[in-house]
């Protein structure tokens, strides 16, 4: 449940990312988009996160703050945030497809 | 490979020429479940969720028969352009209330920017942009020929 709503709170930070930034708005319009205001999204992601493990939320937000996104994804065993090769022990266990980076503290999404 | 450029449609999976659904939503649904098929998604769920998502904050009809929904993800895994079309047209909630015929999915990998990822939808709206190409590519018998326009519009 929790990696599930991890995911899909940090979908909903990207398109926060963009609905937030009135350049990006702007943009859509002339594109021949109709964007909407950012709070719809920003009441999606106060539940999400209502519903994520506490330890996941810090590792989470700190990341987010950080870096600007809080999950990234894996290729090769190289984190896609600090590109750092991680050992094959650093690997989730079986049934579960997060963990965090050794390297620079983000979540790791290994699927 | 560049994170920009609008993939042209490679193979028949990312190709769906005559989809019979009536609900955009049942739409999104298949065309994120191609987009795992052709190895472009991970996830198809949550793909499927974070375009609807997108679609109640920024409907993706943008008239003439067009609907360009799009997404950055961390269910994509390479950028990629899926083409569906539907004879008969659906409800899109245009603005200029013309069913929708033509709906190019434009689908971008978390890592890609805000910039870039706009950059990739507005070229796949330049595809569209004339009458010209939009017949071309509902007439198009295979992805052949919608891949041989897709790299004609972006020369």
């Amino acid at each position: 449940m929790t990696e599930a709503t991890l995911l899909e709170l940090h979908d909903v930070d990207l398109q926060l990312a963009e609905a937030r930034h009135p350049a990006h708005a702007t943009r859509l319009k002339k594109l021949g988009f109709e964007p909407g205001e950012p709070a719809p999204l920003e009441r999606v992601r106060g539940r999400l996160l209502a519903s994520v493990e506490r330890r996941w939320v810090q590792h989470y937000e700190r990341a987010l703050q950080r870096y600007g996104r809080g999950v990234v994804g894996m290729r090769d065993r190289v984190c896609l945030g600090c590109f750092v090769t991680l050992p094959t022990s650093a690997a989730p266990g079986s049934g579960e497809s997060l963990t965090l980076c050794e390297s620079c503290g983000r979540i790791l999404y290994w699927r | 490979m560049t994170t920009v450029a609008v993939h042209p449609v490679p193979d028949s999976s990312l190709f769906l020429p005559d989809l019979k659904l009536k609900r955009k939503e049942s739409v999104l649904h298949e065309m994120a479940c191609a987009a795992q098929r052709a190895g472009a998604a991970r996830d198809s769920s949550l793909l499927h969720e974070t375009l609807l998502r997108r679609e109640r904050w920024c409907g993706s009809a943008i008239g003439k028969g067009v609907a360009v929904p799009n997404a950055r993800s961390l269910a994509i895994t390479e950028p990629r352009l899926l083409i569906a079309r539907f004879r008969r047209g659906l409800d899109w909630g245009a603005s200029d209330d013309v069913p929708v015929q033509l709906v190019l999915l434009v689908l971008s990998t978390s890592e890609t920017s805000v910039d870039a990822h706009l950059e990739r939808v507005a070229r796949a709206i330049a595809i569209t942009r004339t009458q010209r190409n939009r017949v071309k590519l509902l007439e198009a018998e295979d992805a052949r020929v919608v891949a041989a326009l897709l790299r004609e519009v972006a020369q």
